[in-house]
């Protein structure tokens, strides 16, 4: 090579706009968020053109809400396209309830299993029969299909048939099963399963020293394959306030607890949201309040990047804006849904609340912003009368998939309730 | 590895405007451009970076010294980046300019992240001003804009 590429240098003063095409968009445009994109993009004729390029808004989404968020955003926003989705996701303005019937049948029936999303597909793992059956099948709906219907995987050796277990999605492909409990008592075991091999097998994999035996325990993974569980139920009843973390990306992965100086109270049906790739807020549950237990209406994060992450309660206040009424706090509950939307932000509604309170009523926090507020987001549609956390999905980060029907006792699997957080692809301009 | 001055190689780099640089191999070596030409074989004479003026060459050298010196430590080098990237917006583009085309990943990220820091948060017409940008939309295009974009500042 020459050295002697030649474009024309500049002596006078130098603007942004002297900058090339490709500098300004892929250096400059693709560190912005994507409200500064729309705001640089009506400056002027050049900048607005860059920014319609969808390589780099896809670029601009990466930066906003991170690479793993993103990929699985892809499949999603095949024509919607990333400036669009951006804009969805950050103004709202799309969120609806839809109602689907999906076919195939989950029997028998049962209640207390715990479901996930893997992918486009719907994965329920276990749950209790009749005469407090715990049950240790395994099936799957896959949403891509004409016409989805639940239906029975089959899978070489089961786990031990349990309830009140959590199940969790590994990098998108893996599931894993923790604890629960079984038919003789509480489990503290960790199965893995990898649905798409030839032969779908639940591998048991031993932790070293693991968390005590429990049920009603939350979980959650980071990074992918983090493995995070917190709290429950021991076989005494005693509620637990422990954090657990078990990385399964590891040769031989080993229980560890995140040791902290100060946890919130002990507490069962809880939820944990991850945010901001490291980050969990923890809201809600059963906890302990003195001799009493009480339901919880109070969030706690945790950064477990720190170098000694410790738990602190995440001080909300109630949204106050133009024009608004009383102060909003969602109130308190356990096994209700909690779901991070790809930018970080976390909805929270259903479960059990005391009261008159609608389960359906939605709350929306930024647990980033300095000073988080709830608030409260109203949906058009038809909302579940219920939804539980551990029978709620969330797919492709932008559908929130509520199992079960009507009435709350008797579990009707192929009634889906929906909550779109943007505009589907084949719907909308 | 740390060269010291004495047996580390000196490269000569010959600006747009003339002016011929001396510095050593192992700083110049930032620049993939540079260091591509070595490792060719192609760096004896003075190397004619035509889009680099001196004062800019200056700049760009000063910061590859600062980035080869194994001693610095990650603090060290982000309190002394925070400071060289206070300088005026014509020099931020010289530069922006030169470590594209020198090919030094972390300087062009380094200014860009600079620029960027610069339009977060402002609404257009603020934009405009700072960056000293006209708007040279139509009526017509100005409404289709404004209703694609203002829900990001309204």
């Amino acid at each position: 090579m020459s050295g002697q590429l030649t474009y024309s240098y500049h002596q006078e003063i130098c603007g942004i706009l002297q900058l090339s095409d490709e500098v300004l968009a892929y250096n400059i445009l693709s560190r912005l968020t994507p409200r500064d994109v729309a705001s640089i993009g009506s400056v002027c004729r050049r900048i607005r053109q860059l920014t319609k390029n969808e390589h780099v808004r896809k670029m601009v989404c990466q930066n906003a809400w991170g690479r793993e968020v993103t990929g699985a955003l892809e499949l999603m926003t095949k024509k919607l396209g990333w400036g669009r989705l951006a804009r969805e996701l950050t103004t709202l303005e799309a969120v609806c309830w839809k109602k689907l019937t999906v076919g195939g049948a989950v029997e028998p029936s049962r209640c207390n299993f715990s479901a996930c999303a893997v992918g486009n597909r719907l994965v329920l793992f276990g749950g209790e029969g009749v005469n407090m059956q715990p049950m240790n099948d395994t099936f799957v709906l896959n949403l891509d299909a004409a016409n989805p219907e639940w239906q029975r995987v089959s899978v070489k050796s089961s786990p031990p048939g349990r309830w009140g277990h959590t199940l969790s999605c590994l990098n998108g492909s893996l599931l894993v099963v923790f604890g629960g409990c079984g038919k003789q008592g509480l489990l503290n075991d960790v199965f893995v399963l990898d649905l798409d091999a030839k032969q779908p097998t639940w591998r048991e994999v031993s932790g070293g020293t693991p968390p005590l035996p429990r049920s009603w325990h939350s979980s959650c993974t980071i990074e992918g394959s983090k493995l995070v569980v917190s709290g429950g139920c021991t076989d005494a009843g005693v509620l637990l306030s422990d954090t657990y973390l078990l990385d399964l990306a590891t040769d031989k992965p080993m229980w560890r607890e995140i040791p902290t100086s100060w946890a919130p109270p002990s507490r069962l049906g809880h939820s944990l949201s991850v945010y901001g790739r490291t980050k969990i807020l923890m809201f809600g549950g059963l906890a302990k309040s003195g001799n009493l237990r009480l339901r919880s209406g109070e969030a706690y994060t945790i950064d477990l990047e720190d170098e000694e992450p410790q738990w602190r309660q995440l001080e909300c206040g109630a949204f106050t804006g133009v024009g608004s009424q009383s102060a909003v706090v969602p109130p308190p509950r356990l096994d209700h849904v909690a779901m991070t939307m790809p930018c970080g932000r976390i909805i929270i509604f259903g479960g059990s609340i005391a009261g008159l309170h609608s389960p359906s009523q939605l709350f929306l926090l930024d647990p980033s912003e300095e000073k988080p507020s709830w608030r409260i987001l109203n949906v058009p549609g038809q909302p579940p009368k219920f939804a539980w956390g551990h029978s709620t999905c969330v797919v492709g980060g932008t559908r929130v998939l509520v199992l079960g029907g009507h009435t709350g006792e008797e579990w009707i699997l192929n009634e889906l309730h929906e909550l779109c957080l943007a505009s589907r692809q084949d719907s909308d301009p | 590895m740390s060269l010291s001055p004495s047996t580390s190689k000196m490269l000569s780099l010959k600006s747009s405007d003339g002016k011929v640089l001396e510095v050593e191999e192992h700083v110049a070596v930032l620049c993939e451009t540079i260091k591509s030409l070595v490792e060719d074989g192609c760096a004896d004479s003075p190397i004619p970076l035509a889009n680099v003026d001196g004062a800019t060459l200056g700049n760009v050298m000063e910061w590859c010294k600062k980035h080869a010196d194994q001693k610095a430590s990650a603090d060290d080098l982000e309190d002394w980046d925070a400071e060289f990237v206070e300088r005026d917006q014509g020099e931020l583009y010289h530069l922006i300019m030169a470590a594209n085309y020198l090919n030094i990943k972390g300087l062009l990220d380094l200014i860009c992240q600079k620029v960027a820091d610069m339009i977060k948060g402002k609404h257009p017409e603020k934009i405009r001003e700072i960056f000293n940008i006209e708007n040279d939309f139509t009526p017509e295009q100005q409404e289709q804009i404004r209703k694609d974009n203002s829900w990001a500042f309204e």
